[in-house]
């Protein structure tokens, strides 16, 4: 296919083309699913749970259903001809006999107002027999731990299918751990030899607590079944088709029956890929024969999203004295709350793989738990992980006195070589995005500039390196020319990054006009191609190479077209301006508008042109990100203050670059959530003890600087125009960053997130420096 | 929120005649950034709501012989008041940190002291300048000191069929200062993990009034007695200084929760009372 | 419950609308009023999505009960732009490719309106106190303060059209 293509002298490809959705963002006008307001609107609420683990006794509805207002009250008991068992989350509908979490939906409520249904629920009652819970990951995986998973169930795994298509080998299961849902071990060489040997061993454990991805639109879905049986779901989801195969495999209806037309998406993530609350909705809807909206609230969210997975890495490295990698031995455990569904391999994988170890053993476990399950969130586990090996990586050489950039780039990994599942790293731009970094002023300064502490401030500098492989998934589009010599590009994709516009930006500069006459439309399942998640990174590297192919698809019609009314060949056409005409013959030639024409007049024998690609993908192509930050810490109060942070990244080709850099920085401030104030913080018994905004602590703009990005590129074999996909690079190395910035600042390793005040200040305090 | 009837009073005395039929079961909404969030939580379910935004009497500032603060004064309106100037700063830094500018603008100091969370921003100046609370009712108007206004979490001696209607803050004298300092992760949106509150009040190179109010250390909050004492007729040198902020500790009795463990609040009731007792002498004396 | 008859401005026009007593302002805005700029992204007052003017003052509409802004003056996202062209905080939003979601986006402007209004240089830190308010998971905020930095000097400097 396609590589590298010169970009003909279009506005295209490169320029950085504002949104054209921003002036109905800015006034308001852009619509999601909680304003939609069809007749006859009916408002769905859901009775969960109490308990993280408990028996349902009993369930009784009646003075529910007798509240006025009420139009449908159901139990797991009034949906019995969907699925017993439930393999996922999504299918468990609502709780048959046993509930697994805290917050886990048990009966839904649909009512004339949100108020009413409100009042609904408190009129629910349920008798429960709680039983013991397993809310610690690291006790829930021994032998005898009250279990999770429903007998017999087996461990989804299409989650980690999904994101990191690494493929891992299995090992068995120790006998007995009941909620050990995932494994994998990953070994080379003789790492008890090579810790023998080594000169400087370290060990240190990392924590990190579930987040939430943060949208800021709550999930939200508006189902309607028609007269013929049809429904329709108005969803803030980031994959029309996989949302619709979901919810086709848990309602046991056709895929045809189902329509799911993507409304804008207020964030997704990777919180909105898995179904949530469309089974339910559909349901009620169906049972009312009224439009039905569900809408969740913020302490929902909190409580009963699908947040990103609990991580707990053990990791030694041994390492000689001049700094030569001896032996790497990691055990990650991953908390998956109550279903499996974490991407347990990108771990694994990721922390041997960065720099090259000569010997490790690599171990990795998914556990569960009673806590919300998790899905993705941008670059599942790989913030985690990178937290660790780059804290790690940064110790040893601080504590080997050695070069934080040289020590890196002496082992990193290029293309060619060995991942830890054996399989060869892509061509990738690690070694330039770390390079770059070691270039920047900050970081050539940062000597004298962390002696220039005012006001008892210490002052720290740290940096990162981190990446990701890469997502496939197989897509479609269609490129149409219209009868005015415009473009009309048709896709499935969910736009939540920008991408339509670089999408409109590549079908321009393949076929040869300008990004203004080119129209993307976002079909929904019944009208677009089949596509897949707008997640992954892989948008523009897989929905744009399909645009690409089926503008270029699109161009040859055209040019077939025009040789035939020109009598010429196509060889001799260029296209320029709209017109295509015989290089250097400007007189000889045709119009886009008169092709477009030809194709859709009565008696014409000219086809209308629909150009049309429908690709898979085989080849990866990862995305590196090195970041900095400077940052100064009140010693007594644990205070950090983000004074500068620098993000380079590597993305082979911004097609546009103003887009690239808004997911730069975007990513980034996400983790520097999760490094200094995020974290879901669940008590003994299961409860989140932060269900609010308040307390679960996202970053203000008071509590940032302005973060400065700049875009490298080494070109993707494979990508459109060299692109690579973006998104989900720059959220991986900022909490190292940060942590190896507060361990120059204050001397102190802090191993656990978020490294909120209270952390650092008792650090400090208790000596730990 | 599940629903309620509402009833918009014009006056003190049409409040008060609500208030004596329906207390029991009725909450007053003025800013409604503390009432709403519980309502919607579930923690609160009443059946009837008062709004008091259309009473005139409890929305004004007045600096006469001392300060007048109606109880539906906003935190915004305190933040930007010429009035809280001088020896009052800190009740106006106090009001600038709740929430974010848009809470501000809703929230007021009499719901702010109603609700009586341990952590109300508010409360600790006002402790410390020895605020009076004047609560009006069905015989009359009764003063009650700031000290013993509040009883317990979120429980103060404002009775059902009663209203806070203002607070008067009494002058504290020449050559005052004071500051409101606290703790939080985040620079905005925030809720103290420790507050303190100091007031000095200075003649002849002594201290001859200190107040320490301390928030989010106790059930309520509180008074840093001891600490107060070792400072009265004495120079106020760094010495005295770090000996108050660490009496000060013994007056905190704080509970480790999500937002902050016992050994760090008390570790923060030190840092900030050094820090604030540091400012009011420099305020003191100028 | 009775309905109440909520009688306001709400973007300089005169509004009488019939309320539920317990809706909250931004609940009647979006289903009694059909404005649905404001957003609803907590209900508790701690993201901003659902900020709107009240006497000229941000605040979070998510707080005010509806009945409460009777007699007072309302303005939401659909009126910060005059008759036609956007307002130069749109407009600037608009070319620094800002929006991503956009969910953010009506509270953070009507904030960033409000604290032109009262400060119409501002620094940075300045900007980044305006609008600590509102929470934004997609851009990391500098963007936003660019824009709005730069539709400061457009609204001050002498020829800007308003």
């Amino acid at each position: 296919m396609s590589t590298m293509k010169t970009t003909r002298d279009v506005k295209g490809v490169g320029v950085s083309i504002p949104r054209p959705d921003g002036p109905e963002k800015v006034t308001g006008r852009v619509q999601y699913v909680a304003d939609m307001q069809p007749k006859g609107l009916l408002h769905a609420k859901l009775l969960r749970s109490p308990h993280a683990h408990a028996k349902i006794v009993s369930i009784d509805t009646s003075a529910a259903k007798a509240l006025p207002g009420v139009r449908a009250v159901l139990t797991a008991k009034d949906i019995p001809h969907l699925k017993k068992k439930a393999p996922t989350r999504a299918h468990a509908v609502l709780a048959i006999d046993r509930v697994v979490f805290m917050g886990q939906p048990v009966a839904a409520v649909a009512a004339d107002e949100p108020s009413i249904a409100e009042e609904a629920l408190d009129l629910i009652k349920v008798e429960y027999q709680v039983l013991a819970a397993s809310i610690d990951p690291l006790k829930a995986m021994l032998p005898g731990a009250p279990p999770v998973a429903d007998a017999g169930t087996e461990a989804d795994t299409s989650e980690a299918l999904a994101h990191s298509a690494v493929a891992i080998a299995k090992s068995e299961a120790p006998a007995k751990a009941v909620n050990i849902s995932q494994q994998a071990r990953l070994q080379r060489g003789d790492p008890a030899k090579g810790f023998a040997e080594s000169d400087h061993i370290l060990e240190k454990t990392y924590r990190v607590p579930m987040v939430h991805q943060g949208y800021l639109e709550p999930h939200a879905v508006l189902a309607e079944w028609d007269r013929n049986g049809l429904l329709t779901l108005w969803a803030s989801t980031q994959g029309s088709f996989n949302t619709r195969s979901e919810v086709a495999d848990v309602l046991g209806i056709p895929e045809n029956q189902i329509r799911v037309i993507p409304v804008e998406c207020g964030g997704g993530f990777g919180g909105k890929i898995r179904a949530l609350c469309e089974p339910i909705t559909a349901v009620l809807a169906q049972v009312t024969k009224r439009p039905v909206r569900y809408v969740m609230t913020r302490r929902e969210e909190l409580q009963a999203g699908m947040p990103a997975p609990q991580v707990i890495i053990k990791l030694k490295t041994g390492v000689k004295r001049d700094g030569t990698l001896m032996a790497l031995d990691a055990e990650t455990v991953i908390d998956s709350g109550a279903y499996s569904g974490a991407v347990l391999a990108v771990s694994a994988v990721f922390l041997g793989s960065m720099y090259k170890w000569p010997s490790f053993d690599v171990r990795g476990f998914e556990v569960l738990t009673h806590k919300p399950s998790v899905a993705a969130y941008r670059a599942p586990v790989a913030p985690q992980t990178i937290f660790a090996i780059e804290s790690q990586m940064e110790q040893i050489a601080r504590d080997l006195d050695l070069d934080s950039v040289e020590f890196r780039m002496r082992h990193l990994i290029q293309e060619g070589d060995p991942m830890v599942n054996g399989q060869p790293w892509q061509n990738n731009g690690a070694k330039q995005v770390l390079s770059r970094i070691a270039e920047h002023p900050h970081w050539k300064t940062r000597k004298q500039w962390v002696t220039e502490g005012k006001n008892g401030k210490r002052r720290g500098v740290g940096l990162a390196l981190g990446g990701w492989l890469g997502g496939l998934q197989p897509t479609g589009a269609t490129v149409r020319l219209n009868p005015d010599g415009s473009l009309a590009v048709l896709t499935g994709q969910v736009d939540i990054a920008g991408t339509n516009i670089s999408l409109a930006q590549i079908a321009a500069s393949a076929y040869g006009v300008d990004t203004d006459l080119v129209r993307i439309t976002t079909g929904d399942t019944d009208v677009a191609p089949m596509t897949g998640l707008s997640a992954g990174s892989k948008t523009i590297y897989t929905v744009g190479a399909a645009v690409l192919q089926a503008a270029e698809d699109a161009r040859r019609q055209t040019f077939e077209i025009a040789a035939a009314e020109l009598e010429a060949s196509v060889h001799d056409l260029e296209l320029v301006d709209g017109k295509v005409t015989v290089r250097g013959m400007p007189d000889k030639g045709i119009t886009l508008a008169t092709i477009g024409k030809k194709g859709n007049l009565y008696m014409s024998k000219t086809p209308p042109v629909l150009g049309k690609a429908n690709p898979a993908f085989t080849q990866q192509a990862p995305g590196f990100a090195a970041q900095l930050a400077r940052l100064e810490v009140d010693a007594d109060t644990g205070e950090v203050t983000i004074l500068d942070f620098v993000i380079v990244q590597d993305v082979g080709k911004a097609i546009n670059p103003m887009g690239v850099e808004g997911q730069m920085q975007g990513g980034a401030v996400q983790s520097l959530g999760m490094a200094l104030t995020e974290g879901l913080l669940f008590d003994d018994s299961g409860r989140l003890t932060n269900p609010s905004l308040l307390d679960y602590r996202k970053l203000t703009a008071a509590d940032l600087p302005n973060l400065e990005t700049i875009i490298v590129e080494v070109p993707a074999p494979a990508g459109p125009f060299g692109a690579r996909g973006v998104g989900e690079p720059p959220i991986i190395p900022a909490p190292a960053a940060i942590a190896n910035a507060i361990q120059n600042a204050t001397g102190a390793r802090l191993t656990e997130l978020p490294m909120n005040p209270e952390r650092i200040a008792l650090a400090l305090v208790n000596g730990k420096h | 929120m599940r629903r309620f009837d509402l009833v918009l009073p014009n006056s003190l005395e049409d409040c008060l005649k609500i208030l004596a039929e329906h207390g029991g079961r009725a909450k007053l909404v003025a800013g409604g950034t503390d009432l709403l969030p519980q309502m919607k939580n579930g923690v609160l379910k009443p059946a009837l709501v008062v709004d008091l935004s259309g009473i005139a009497r409890v929305r004004q500032v007045q600096n006469g012989n001392g300060l007048r603060i109606g109880a539906a004064v906003t935190a915004r309106a305190l933040e930007l008041s010429p009035a809280l100037r001088g020896a009052y700063l800190a009740i106006a830094e106090s009001a600038a940190m709740v929430g974010s500018l848009q809470v501000r603008n809703l929230a007021t100091v009499g719901g702010n002291l109603c609700n009586a969370a341990p952590s109300a921003d508010m409360a600790p100046p006002l402790l410390a300048l020895e605020a009076q609370a004047v609560i009006a009712g069905p015989g009359g108007e009764r003063r009650v000191p700031m000290a013993d206004f509040f009883t317990g979490v979120r429980k103060t001696v404002v009775a059902p069929n009663e209203l806070l209607v203002e607070l008067i803050v009494p002058p504290p004298g020449a050559h005052s200062g004071g500051q409101y300092l606290r703790h939080t992760p985040r620079r905005e949106l925030d809720i103290a993990v420790v507050g303190v509150a100091s007031q000095l009040t200075m003649a002849d190179g002594r201290c001859t009034k200190a107040r320490i109010a301390l928030a989010s250390v106790a059930p309520t909050p509180v008074r840093a007695t001891a600490a107060e004492r070792s400072l009265e007729g004495q120079a106020v040198t760094p010495e005295a200084i770090e000996r108050a902020a660490t009496l000060a500790i013994e007056a905190a009795k704080p509970i480790s929760d999500q937002r902050g463990s016992v050994e760090f609040r008390k570790h923060l009731v030190r840092v900030l009372t050094r820090r604030t007792l540091t400012t009011a002498l420099q305020r003191a004396n100028t | 419950m009775a309905k109440h008859i909520l009688s306001c401005t709400v973007n300089g026009e005169a509004v009488e609308v019939l309320v539920q007593p317990y809706v909250t302002l931004l609940e009647a805005l979006r289903e009694d009023m059909g404005l649905t700029g404001p957003k609803e992204g907590c209900g508790t007052g701690d993201c901003g999505a659902c900020t709107v003017h009240v006497d000229g003052r941000v605040v979070a509409s998510c707080l005010m009960l509806a009945m409460q802004v009777r007699g007072r003056k309302v303005r939401t996202i659909e009126g910060l732009a005059g008759t036609g062209a956007l307002h130069p905080l749109q407009d600037a939003f608009v070319r620094h490719g800002v929006p991503q979601c956009g969910f953010c986006i009506p509270g953070v402007l009507m904030a960033a309106a409000a604290l032109l209004e009262e400060n119409p240089r501002p620094s940075e830190q300045e900007i980044r106190y305006g609008i600590a308010g509102n929470l934004c998971r997609c851009t990391g905020y500098t963007a936003m303060v660019a824009a709005i930095s730069e539709a400061a000097g457009t609204l001050a400097s002498p020829r800007s059209a308003r």
